[in-house]
């Protein structure tokens, strides 16, 4: 019998970057990075498990901007392009590496890897978000949705409709691209108010995560901590609070386990190292030196970088692993004593760190979850569903306001460098619910104008543009989308309450800002 | 009844951080006029952009026409507050108030206001800021978790009369650590609370509660420390201040021509030709002695040529 459940959770979210009227966008390698080295190891990961039997459970958050993004045609062929041009240069470099078999080795796994890549995205036909629906319908992940556009919530709670809006926008795309109702929801930032489950629930949203103190701090006093969820007070909404101890262990820039010396130095890519002229044409084209995704060293702990070596990786991302469990079953087994009832460990992740920022993060996985199913039976991998069925009655509390960003609550999102974009976003909020309630019904091209309004607003309110500005680095990108979706938003509802919509220039934006066909401006109430 | 009388904060200078109206330059925005006009005469026939054409605004608008102020919590003990105001409303006291208007002072007068409906008088106490003219944004250290917030942007006359000139809404900002609340069904004692509350902040059992928290935020253990949002920005990590260096590197390159349809091997390894016939290969080169035999083996197997580069390399 197990003594508690763990709960893995992945947030897999990417902002919608997709510029047809470019040849070339640097930011959408964000978008092939993400699948390159983290979609892609973790869909491979699955099919394993799936293959060898083993009864796996994890949570998963697609963002529905992510999901229109790995369904976009545009970006499908795009990331073709991308993944054959990293093939051709990874056969250059098994050539250039040959007097180096310290590195030549090395080329010959990124070769294999790209072309590995190449094979399972067509496999799936190009659209990845149907890998993982494949192993949600198997039973094992549970994929939950997020905001439209992974707006940051409590910073709309003077505009509600806008929250209603990304959380029912968000909730009939899921309907649509993965052929079911979600069960549950991951809060952009896990940025939570207590009312907001009111909107959850008008949604038809069982539960949702928080940060450990949106728990801790509520009232009243929680009696498990964050060892099992809570009901949110008038709503039955369920909350499910993270817990810390496991996330860092992995997230801890100190302690964490990314930062072991034989893991593979992310900041060694040889797009910054090697000689300019060979590698110009793998780089952006306006000759900027970016991240190639091939990199030889491992991080060593100084500056004199070691050649990585994958298996030494490999045996530490497996020694981490049963750490990971070690440290879990402690824990279980000391909470349920404590408790007198099995705890809940709630850990949740970026999904970008696994892959992406920590190479060997997706082996670490695969070792864990291997481990948990075969090797022991404390702790048994549970979803959020699967933990209620089992353990519906749970206290009632309001959580606190939280978030997982920076010092714990909307500092990230709200500072001298990003506040000014706040009384744009609610202004624009206000005249959408004006549009909305001014056109009951419609049709035609005002309909067109309406929702295309919705989407431009939607869009703007993407909480990574003022995380972006917040960081202080690179943040022309993220003050240009938050302004354009702005400008494009004003220009739409002036033309509207003109009478004046103008056919061209609303295809054109149409065109650039394609996501979410099937949206209903009537949702901003 | 909240007396009706200045209460000046004083907080350190470095605590009230005033932050200016933030504007970015004005840049070259892809969606200017013309822009758009050329891409409307791209894509679609001239005819149809016959309608004289809405200008596409380049810059957001410094204000929207309305009288509000806004609030937002950022933290247990900050809240942000936005206003603007029409210069009608600033033009109508003007007109009223006459010479008061010039001694009276901008101010944000923020009440408590919790546990009550407030209506204007009932305030459990309240404090003013004074606010510079041109303010239009402010961060107010309300030093009250876990309380309810309204605010009026006025003017605080002379004579200590105070004018509302916008009410804000009214937020409530979190605890900032546990509720003293306990709920009779989940009852849980005061010190195997405190053990829970420690091991989900992740900090063992001993923890004293509310030290955990601060130890967190000592730690930073928060998202988007470790990871951007979304993927990395293509930067390298800049090496840090004063750290000099060097780093060099040698390549060889090994180029030929032979006849187009021949086959060419390096090192025994056979190579693609170009549809000249030429061929450019490139290795890293590292210390020591490369013998490097290059064969060319015509396409009737008739005639073969071989030249053997040998290269030595050291560094010193």
């Amino acid at each position: 019998m197990n003594k508690g459940y763990l709960c893995l959770v992945l947030h897999c979210h990417l902002p919608y970057v997709r510029h047809p009227e470019h040849e070339n966008f640097l930011e959408e390698d964000w978008l092939y990075e993400g699948i390159t080295e983290t979609y892609i190891p973790l869909i491979l990961l699955f099919e394993r498990l799936l293959n060898d039997g083993v009864d796996f459970r994890l949570t998963m958050s697609l963002s529905p901007t992510l999901i229109s993004m790995l369904g976009d045609r545009l970006l499908q062929d795009r990331y073709i392009k991308h993944i054959n041009r990293l093939i051709e240069l990874a056969h250059r470099e098994v050539e250039r590496t040959r007097w180096q078999p310290e590195f030549q080795h090395l080329a010959n796994m990124y070769l294999g890897r790209f072309y590995e890549c190449r094979n399972t995205f067509e496999r799936y036909h190009r659209n990845l978000a149907d890998a993982f629906k494949s192993f949600q319908d198997a039973g094992k992940l549970e994929i939950i949705t997020c905001g439209a556009t992974h707006g940051y919530l409590p910073l709309m709670e003077v505009v509600r409709p806008s929250i209603r809006a990304q959380i029912k926008v968000a909730v009939s795309h899921y309907e649509k691209a993965l052929g079911a109702k979600p069960r549950g929801i991951w809060l952009p930032e896990c940025g939570f108010v207590p009312g907001f489950d009111e909107l959850l629930k008008e949604a038809g949203l069982k539960y949702f995560f928080s940060d450990a103190h949106g728990v801790l701090h509520g009232s009243p006093r929680p009696k498990y901590g964050v060892f099992a969820p809570v009901y949110c007070k008038g709503t039955g909404v369920a909350c499910f609070g993270r817990d810390l101890e496991s996330s860092k262990q992995v997230w801890s820039s100190i302690e964490g386990y990314p930062g072991d010396y034989n893991y593979r130095e992310f900041y060694r890519d040889i797009g910054f190292d090697l000689d300019y002229e060979y590698i110009r044409p793998y780089i952006h084209p306006d000759g900027v030196r970016i991240n190639t995704g091939i990199k030889y060293y491992r991080i060593t702990g100084s500056e004199n970088k070691q050649p990585y070596n994958p298996c030494a990786a490999q045996e530490k991302a497996a020694e981490q692993a049963g750490n990971f469990m070690f440290n879990r079953q402690k824990q279980v087994e000391y909470l349920c004593d404590f408790m007198g009832k099995k705890p809940l460990i709630v850990s949740p992740y970026d999904a970008e760190l696994f892959g992406h920022w920590w190479y060997e993060g997706v082996m670490w996985l695969e070792f864990l979850l291997r481990k948990v199913v075969f090797d022991q039976d404390q702790i048994r991998l549970v979803t959020p569903s699967e933990y209620l069925a089992e353990n519906p009655r749970n206290q009632v509390i309001t959580p606190s306001l939280s978030s997982w960003g920076w010092k714990g609550y909307s500092e990230m999102w709200l500072q001298g460098a990003n506040d000014w974009i706040y009384r744009h976003l609610h202004a624009a909020s206000e005249r959408m619910t004006e549009l909305a309630k001014s056109y009951p019904e419609t049709g035609g091209l005002v309909k067109r104008a309406l929702n295309q309004a919705l989407r431009e607003l939607l869009l703007a309110q993407s909480s990574d543009w003022a995380f972006i500005m917040g960081t202080g680095t690179h943040t022309s990108y993220a003050v240009k989308r938050t302004k354009d979706h702005l400008l494009r938003f004003a220009r739409l509802y002036e033309d509207i309450k003109a009478g004046a919509i103008d056919e061209g220039w609303l295809s054109d934006i149409e065109y650039k800002d394609n996501l979410f066909p099937e949206i209903d401006y009537r949702v901003h109430q | 009844m909240a007396k009706v009388k200045t209460q000046t904060i004083k907080r350190k200078a470095t605590r009230q951080r005033k932050s200016v109206v933030t504007r970015e330059p004005a840049k070259k925005e892809i969606f200017g006029a013309q822009q758009v006009a050329v891409e409307q005469a791209k894509f679609y026939p001239p005819q149809q952009a016959s309608r004289p054409a809405r200008v596409m605004p380049q810059e957001l608008p410094f204000g929207y026409g309305q009288d509000k102020i806004i609030l937002q919590v950022r933290d247990p003990w900050w809240i942000h507050a936005y206003w603007e105001v029409r210069s009608q409303i600033f033009d109508a006291l003007r007109e009223q108030l006459k010479d008061d208007f010039y001694k009276a002072r901008r101010v944000l007068r923020v009440y408590d206001v919790s546990y009550i409906i407030f209506n204007g008088k009932n305030a459990n106490r309240f404090f003013d800021i004074h606010i510079h003219e041109h303010s239009n944004n402010w961060y107010i250290d309300t030093g009250g978790p876990g309380r309810s917030w309204c605010v009026d942007f006025g003017l605080l006359l002379a004579d200590g009369r105070f004018i509302t000139i916008v009410r804000s809404n009214t937020v409530a900002t979190p605890l900032a650590g546990p509720s003293w609340i306990t709920d009779e069904e989940w009852m849980i004692p005061d010190d195997a609370f405190a053990r829970l509350y420690g091991m989900g902040f992740g900090f063992g059992r001993s923890s004293p509660v509310g030290k955990a928290w601060q130890e967190r935020l000592k730690k930073a253990l928060f998202s988007g420390v470790f990871a951007s949002p979304g993927m990395a920005s293509p930067v390298k990590k800049i090496p840090g201040a004063r750290k000099f260096w060097l780093a060099v590197n040698t390549e060889l390159i090994v180029y030929g021509a032979t006849e187009p349809d021949a086959k060419v091997t390096v090192q025994g390894n056979p190579i693609n030709l170009r549809p000249d016939g030429t061929f450019t290969l490139r290795f890293a080169l590292p210390d020591g002695k490369q013998v490097i035999p290059v064969k060319a083996v015509s396409c009737d197997n008739q005639e073969e040529r071989a030249i053997t580069p040998v290269v030595n390399k050291e560094t010193k």
